[in-house]
């Protein structure tokens, strides 16, 4: 491994995403090529076939809602079908469609289909690319985070983002661990952490025992559907709701690009209500009038209290789940030594209001709520890449949901539990229940429920191949193991010959291989295009600058050798490849302009010694 | 000493030799572990003295995560040795899962509780009877009208006269009463002991009859209310425990099995049957893993055992159709 190898830490957020390193000991943001510490979590194809990422796909969402693809975190690693992507279908402006297996999700932009994953590795590209012109050569180990109470299938999707934009992860680490590490980076914590992370999209809480630069989380909970979003669109139905009263029944929501506005006003009302009283709403020309008559315009007064009026479920939702994990991790509120604020969310009073009620103590904030997890993701890279160096810092997770397997009568069998500390394996028995079996399926699920049908699925295998026996004499022992990734993998012995077992896992959600491939294969394509563009750009400028070196000495050459003999025929050469080099630059032919600059070299090589004073074969003849 | 760490452990020339990353002394301390840990307790896996407290343990646990987990190896070659941190470190989870969290932890130092720990209570117990048998000693040397030696003299050969007629319990009584009179009489002490274990043998022998005749009654309280004072009455035979184990298995009083079979394991560590019921309680009370471990353990200690087998093949799980 390259000592100096560059790396990143990305917290790939819902509706912003941040890239962080670590430089000489100390972890920093870098900043987009524009200036900016976060970058959108958006991307859109525009009207000219061009994809936008970022601010640049931001700003044009409202005139182009339906090809601009935001928050798409909340749906990696769903299925079709699934309640809460139902749920998105009715509100999101852009169109969502089925896989080709009918059981992921798509999303339709500039008529073609996207699937989650490509989306979000069009977000981690744009990350990469600000990385490589800070780093100024290329990027490609990365930590990437998630939230704590993603299950596997969206923690592979999330990864499999990363391999289609060019990244290698090292590894797929908690949101608030993450946090966690970058707030206690450098200092010498010896307490339970609790880390309360409401982001854009998703709650997380985390209770971790942090001593000796180890962070061992004890217990995790969470809710991946609740967040900053869900805030905004209380106050988006509120000004539907209070506009169609007004206005004899318009539902704006029937107008994208208008949801498209209410959702920007929305966002900004919230922000400003975190710091003042009072908000105001002002959307001019909003919805054009009933029958010709004037358009119509919205102008609404909203005031911190309303917001928390209209909001407060959610807030008591997080807090009921923070209670739920402080219940499994057996720990009690006063045992807590520190109550971590993360996420854009946590900024409004009434959250902090909660937090410090039901913890009875004043929650902490970093300086930047929103950077310190891709700061600890970037420790994290540092910690794994370059240990000697790093500070000895060791994250020990959990899994955040049951892992099982479905048994006999729809049940729900666990094999790990939630919050064993990964990475961990289980080993279980099983026997064949007919004569001359030879192959078995196997469901494996996540979730809480006692019933299989109300879990994840997370894949079915196959186990093919079982030698022929008369039922209940073939023992095959499966082995379940979750990484420190936590993400699932399964293998199976038979226990009385040692020999291994074939298993085929047939995703139900994301990217099949073959799949992933074509993927792969399109980016490379896309990315040999664009180096070529650049390569032209690069040798075009070069080409040029070299012919203006050539024409600027080219006085002083004519000057030189009309007192010699030798070298007329040099000026014309000279004369001819700049011509050539003029062409092929003209012609945008890259081949013929690499051909020609050698020749072009070599000119500018002979004119500067001819202008330099002596003509060549002269030489100590001019004082 | 840490030539001496290893002693009379084996290393395979072949692991040793393996090309990895990781240095020598290293390597054998992962190849001892892996081979070692499995029949440790808690405390020793974590390195810990026996009740040690809970931060003690989650302390030792945060060292030794930092020594051997996976993620402090990386880009480095490791091959096989990757599965055996992987191992390990699990091993120490599972420690400290029980020993971090006071609620499992206390029950667990009450079942551990080492020899010496018992030994000191005990140690206890007979220096107060010792001290009080000195004081009977130094009432009678104190009494003029008793002939002391001839008096120890006579007792002692009516013992051997009640160890001839298989009287044990006679017999004990008088060499005791004789060691009492003559402390420094070496003789009636070692006479008094071996007549008393034969008594106690025998007794225990007679309880554990009449348990058994309770018990094919299925009057499986009064069996095991027996059995217990056979236990009681033979401290040294763990036969009684294991015995005891199963009665309280069979009435459901699963707690109580567990503590006799656990003690009857670690009086026993080579008994077959004491393994067995241990697995086949802690079975029942879905502790998979260790059950297996019992189980296996009785199997490799007695081939013959087709509880232990039948038990081991209820916990396989069924395929679906």
């Amino acid at each position: 491994m390259n000592e100096n190898e560059p790396f990143i830490g990305i917290d790939l957020g819902t509706t912003n995403s941040v890239v962080a390193t670590v430089i000489d000991g100390v972890p920093r943001v870098i900043a987009s090529r524009t200036g900016q510490t976060l970058t959108p979590s958006v991307v859109a194809v525009a009207r000219n076939g061009k994809r936008l990422v970022g601010h640049m796909a931001k700003r044009q969402a409202i005139t182009n809602a339906e090809n601009t693809a935001y928050a798409v975190k909340r749906l990696i690693g769903r299925r079709w079908g699934a309640a809460e992507v139902e749920d998105a279908r009715k509100v999101l402006p852009y169109e969502l469609v089925p896989g080709p297996e009918g059981n992921d999700i798509r999303v339709m932009l500039g008529g073609r289909a996207f699937a989650i994953p490509e989306v979000s590795a069009l977000v981690l590209a744009e990350l990469k690319a600000d990385a490589e012109a800070f780093f100024g050569r290329r990027v490609t180990k990365a930590v990437i985070t998630v939230p704590a109470y993603f299950n596997d299938g969206q923690r592979k999707a999330t990864k499999d983002a990363g391999r289609i934009a060019g990244l290698d992860v090292v590894r797929i680490i908690n949101e608030p661990t993450s946090a966690a590490l970058a707030y206690g980076f450098g200092k010498q914590m010896e307490k339970k952490v609790v880390v309360f992370d409401l982001g854009g999209g998703t709650f997380d809480v985390s209770i971790l025992d942090v001593g000796k630069s180890v962070y061992d989380v004890i217990a995790v909970g969470g809710d991946t559907y609740l967040g900053g979003e869900d805030f905004d669109r209380r106050i988006i139905d509120w000004l539907v709701f209070s506009f169609a009263q007004e206005h004899q029944a318009i539902d704006l929501r029937q107008d994208k690009m208008a949801l498209q506005r209410l959702r920007d006003a929305a966002e900004r009302a919230k922000i400003e209500l975190s710091e003042g009283r009072q908000s105001t709403i002002h959307l001019p020309f909003l919805a054009s009038g009933p029958e010709g008559k004037a358009a119509l315009h919205l102008d609404r007064q909203i005031s911190r209290e309303k917001l928390e009026d209209l909001t407060q479920d959610l807030v008591d939702k997080a807090i009921s789940v923070a209670d739920r994990t402080m219940r499994d991790s057996g720990v009690r509120p006063s045992q807590i030594g520190e109550v971590l604020l993360v996420g854009g969310m946590t900024r409004m009073p009434r959250v902090q209001q909660a937090v410090k009620a039901y913890f009875g103590r004043e929650p902490s904030r970093g300086v930047h709520p929103e950077e310190v997890v891709a700061l600890g993701a970037a420790i994290q890279a540092h910690a794994l890449l370059h240990p000697q160096k790093g500070k000895e810092v060791l994250l020990l997770d959990v899994t955040p949901q049951n892992l099982g397997i479905m048994v006999v009568g729809g049940y729900f069998a666990t094999i790990i539990p939630r919050n064993t500390t990964v990475p961990t394996s289980q080993s279980h028995l099983f026997t064949t229940v007919q004569d001359n079996q030879s192959s078995v399926r196997i469901a494996v699920l996540q979730g809480a429920s006692d019933k299989a049908m109300e879990n994840e699925l997370l894949g079915e295998f196959v186990l093919e191949g079982i030698r022929p026996a008369r039922r209940g004499e073939v023992e095959i022992e499966i082995t379940f193991d979750i990484s420190a990734d936590g993400i699932v993998g399964v293998s199976a012995r038979d226990s009385a010959t040692g020999t291994r077992q074939s298993i085929t896992v047939t995703a139900t959600s994301g990217l099949t291989e073959t799949e992933m491939r074509r993927i792969l294969e399109e980016n490379l394509d896309e990315m040999l295009t664009r180096r070529q563009v650049g390569d032209f750009e690069r040798l075009r400028d070069r080409t040029q600058a070299v012919i203006g070196e050539i024409e600027s000495l080219a006085p002083a050459v004519k000057e030189a050798l009309s007192r010699s003999r030798f070298g007329k025929d040099a000026v014309t050469r000279a004369e001819e490849v700049v011509a050539r080099a003029r062409a092929a630059t003209a012609a945008q032919d890259l081949q013929q302009m690499i051909a020609v600059e050698e020749q072009l070299d070599r000119a500018l090589q002979l004119f500067k010694g001819l202008a330099g004073g002596a003509p060549p074969g002269e030489k100590g003849s001019e004082p | 000493m840490k030539a001496d760490r290893y002693h009379g452990f084996l290393f395979n020339p072949a692991d040793l030799s393996e090309e990895v990353d990781i240095d020598l002394e290293r390597r054998r301390e992962i190849l001892y572990l892996v081979a070692s840990m499995d029949g440790w307790t808690h405390w020793q896996v974590l390195g810990v003295p026996w009740n040690a407290s809970v931060e003690a343990a989650r302390d030792a646990y945060r060292e030794k995560a930092k020594v051997f987990h996976p993620d402090r190896y990386p880009g480095r070659r490791l091959g096989s040795f990757r599965g055996r941190l992987e191992r390990i470190f699990r091993r120490l989870t599972e420690a400290r899962d029980v020993l971090g969290d006071d609620a499992t932890r206390a029950p667990y130092a009450r079942r551990t509780a080492p020899p010496e720990e018992v030994a000191r209570v005990a140690a206890r117990q007979i220096e107060n009877d010792a001290r009080a048998q000195e004081r009977r000693a130094r009432l009678v040397r104190n009494n003029p009208m008793v002939s002391r030696v001839a008096r120890v003299r006579e007792l002692v050969d009516r013992g051997r006269q009640a160890m001839e007629a298989e009287r044990f319990a006679d017999a004990a009584r008088d060499f005791l009463t004789a060691s009492a009179l003559d402390p420094s009489a070496s003789e009636a002490k070692a006479l008094a002991e071996q007549a008393r274990r034969k008594a106690s043998s025998g007794k225990a022998r007679e309880l554990w009859e009449k348990a058994r005749a309770f018990e094919l009654t299925h009057e499986l309280e009064r069996a095991q209310l027996l059995a217990e004072a056979a236990a009681d009455a033979e401290p040294g035979e763990p036969r009684y425990v294991v015995y005891v184990a199963r009665i309280a298995l069979e009435r459901g009083a699963l707690e109580t099995a567990r503590l006799r079979a656990e003690a009857a394991v670690r009086a026993a560590p080579t008994l077959a049957t004491a393994h067995e019921v241990l697995g086949e309680v802690l079975a029942i009370q879905g502790e998979n893993g260790a059950a297996r471990r019992s189980l296996e353990r009785a199997l490799e200690l007695d081939e013959g055992l087709t509880g232990a087998r039948d038990r081991l093949r209820k916990m396989r799980w069924s395929f679906l159709r």
